[in-house]
Formats: C-alpha cells, structure tokens, sequence
C-alpha cells in the first residue's frame, strides 16, 4: 500500500473513532439528562392540574378570575372549530378571564407535533399568540397531510419576523419537545382523551357553543 | 541534470492522468444532476410559496431555508444556473478526456481558472450555510463533495503535467502533494465534517 493510502487510511480512522467517543460521551450524559427530567416530572408536586405556572396564557385576567384552559391539537379539526369561538370568548371577557393553552398533540395527526414545536418556538420569541392563531387560520392548508409541514410552519415563523436561526435551533431542542410533552402527559392524568378539551377552574366542560361557554364564564364570574 | 521525480510521485502522476478524465465527468454529470434538481426545486418555490422542497427533511437538513436566503441568488441570479453551465462544460470534457483526448495547455488553464472559482464560491456557501443560515441544504452539499473533488485533481493533474509554471526551485514543493493526493482529499473532507459536527452538534445530539 502506498503512503498516501495509508496515511488517509489512519486520518479517516482517528476521524471516525473520534466521532464515535465524542457520540459515546454525548448520549451517555443524554441519558442521565433525561433520567433527570422524568425523575422531576414525576416529583412535581404530586396532584394534575389544569393550569401551571409556565402554562401559556392568551389572555390575562385578574387575580381570582376563572381560568379557562384549553388542550389543543393544532392540526385536530375540532380544535379548528372552536379557535373562532375561542377568540370571540376572549373579546368578550378580556382583561376579566384568564385563558391558557396547553398542548396535547394526537399521535394520529401527523404535524401535530411539528406544530406543536413551531408554537412553543414562537412562544420563546413572545409570539405564541400570533403562532397560534396562525396555526388554526391556516389548519386547512396543512391539516390531514402525510408529510412534514415543518417547513411551511417555518414561513409562518419568517413572516412573523421570528429570529430564524434561534427558531430552528429551538424547534431541534429536545427540551423544546419535553416541554409540550409534559403539557400532554398532565393532561393524561387529567383524564383528557381527545381534543378540545376545556376546563374551568379545574372542571371538565363541554360546551357546544358559544353561548353556552359563555354562559359557564359569566358563571364562574358570578 | 535531468530532475527526476521520485518513483512515488511518477505513480501518483500517472494515476492522476489516467484517472482525471473519468473523475471531472463522474463530478460534473453528479453536480449537473444536483444543480438541475435544485433549479427545478427553486422553480417551484417561486410558483408557489408553499411548496416544500424533497430536500426539506427537517429543520436543519432542509433546501427550502437555504434556497430561499440571498446567498442562494450570490450573483443575483439562483446560483443552480452557473452550477448547470459549468458541470456540463467540466462533464463534457470530462468525457473526452476519459475517451482520450489531448486538451491544449490554455484549455487546462481555463479548467484550472473554473475549478479555482468554483471552490472558492462553494466555500463561500460551506460557511455561509453553517454560520449564517444555520441549515445544510442535501443537494448544495453533493454540490460542495464534487467541486472540491474535481478541483483537487484538477489542480494536481495541472501540477503534475507542469501545466501549472512550476518554477524549478519548488519542484519538489510541487510534487508533493501529488503525491498525497489522497491524504488531501481526506484532510480537506474532514475538516469540513467536523466543521459541520460542530456548528450543529446540538442538533445531532438529538437525533435517536
């Protein structure tokens, strides 16, 4: 064999051996962070509940006001439906209710992950309200597809002058994806089975339409 | 007195001249097919916004962000054009070679004077895709393998057969990379490997 096969030889090899080690010593501590994570989901405080501090709020009530929560799939067709009547809500009652989002992407839907992703990366930016709107505006482009809208989601990023490098680099982090997780595993304790889901102050409704949501609020304002 | 170079370097020399006609037209037909498919891809966009390229995979490995920056128009025009001009004039002659032709020394030199541009652009778009647009676009980077393929031994074959000037001093100095020629080539495509495993280690630290 000659040098210069050699030599290239023993340079991809060291190549090679060094990628595996520094692979080996990246998921070794990845598997102790994620033993970590599970480890503090399940130590937090014990009992489900339906709105959490870093729960993602639409609209902000004052101290005491009812706390309308909803889980959302951003690609289920019923979700698309109540987004209308969601945002008439929040006219309705702005500045006396709170109302979050919290994610609960089905498995059966193909981007609803990816989309899930996309707002929680806006949401890093401050724009999780526009995301999300964007979201349900757009749901029957993109909704029902068998392949990735990662990329269309990452227009609706550029077109709402999202930090692009920063939005990719969040919708890659693992933690990003975590964080919608924990949204979907609370929810299963809650006893969510499908989506939407609401709940006022802590109690599963079903509203089937807006006068009667509303009707439920002006309730819980009493 | 008669400069004879080392057995070593012959063999490297006349693997090189064998080998180069069959290399440039492996190179050009592979970055015609990636320039043509990354025009055809652009086309597209252009007609509707929302079409997502084949190469869109996710976030990171994706055309779609890369095509649509300014440095994919470098020159104002999509860069896939100069890449379907010059692969098809490097293939064709890459070919001929192959099937034996003797090229002109100016020939050579304008080969020389393509290649040599083209890797200095490829690079350009290496280090604007890693650090600036933060995604690596699949067919860019077939695009980036050929041209540094093709202009390595490109320039050692210009080297070799002195259609370089080599001034006699640095005739050693000349051949020794001809000689390595492989060891360039993998030198060359490592350091651009762990330039990429670094600017995206996060990323690929989350792949399964």
């Amino acid at each position: 064999m000659t040098r210069n096969s050699k030599i290239s030889i023993i340079v991809v090899a060291v190549l090679v051996l060094g990628a595996a080690v520094a692979i080996g010593l990246g998921s070794s501590s990845d598997d102790g962070g994620s033993e970590g994570s599970e480890a503090t989901a399940a130590s937090s405080d014990g009992a489900a509940q339906t709105l959490r501090p870093d729960s993602h709020l639409l609209s902000k009530g004052p101290e005491g006001a009812p706390e309308l929560v909803e889980f959302l799939d951003f690609e289920c067709e019923g979700c698309g439906a109540l987004y209308p009547i969601m945002e008439e809500l929040r006219e309705r009652y702005d500045g006396e209710i709170t109302v979050a989002i919290r994610y609960f992407p089905n498995e059966s839907h193909f981007n609803a992950m990816n989309a899930a992703l996309a707002v929680e990366a806006a949401a890093r930016q401050g724009e999780l309200e526009a995301m999300y709107e964007k979201m349900f505006e757009t749901q029957e482009e993109w909704g029902e597809a068998g392949e990735s809208k990662a990329a269309l989601f990452e227009s609706f990023a550029k077109e709402l002058g999202l930090d692009m490098a920063q939005y990719r680099r969040d919708v890659a982090d693992p933690s990003t994806e975590a964080r919608v997780k924990k949204d979907f595993e609370e929810a299963l304790e809650l006893g969510v089975e499908g989506t939407p889901a609401l709940f006022l102050d802590g109690e599963p409704l079903q509203p089937e339409s807006l006068e009667q949501l509303s009707a439920e609020v002006d309730a819980a304002l009493g | 007195m008669q400069p004879s170079a080392s057995p070593d370097t012959e063999r490297s020399a006349a693997f090189i001249a064998r080998a180069i006609g069959p290399i440039l037209a492996v190179c050009g037909g592979v970055g015609l097919l990636a320039a043509f498919t990354l025009a055809i891809e652009k086309f597209k966009i252009v007609e509707d916004p929302t079409y997502i390229p084949t190469c869109s995979i996710n976030p990171i490995l994706s055309c779609g962000s890369v095509m649509t920056t300014e440095q994919a128009e470098a020159f104002g025009f999509p860069n896939p054009l100069l890449g379907i001009a010059g692969f098809a004039a490097l293939g064709a002659l890459g070919v001929a070679l192959a099937s034996g032709a003797r090229l002109a020394r100016w020939l050579w030199l304008a080969i020389q004077a393509g290649l040599t541009f083209a890797v200095v652009f490829v690079h350009w778009l290496f280090f604007q895709s890693l650090y600036e647009i933060e995604a690596l676009c699949p067919y860019c980077m077939v695009v980036w393998v050929v041209t540094i393929v093709a202009f390595v031994y490109g320039t050692l074959h210009n080297l070799a057969q002195r259609n370089l000037p080599v001034p006699s001093g640095a005739r050693g100095a000349a051949d020794l990379p001809v000689r390595y020629h492989g060891v360039i080539l993998t030198l060359w495509f490592a350091a651009l490997v762990l330039l990429i495993g670094e600017a995206f280690w996060d990323y690929w630290r989350t792949l399964p």
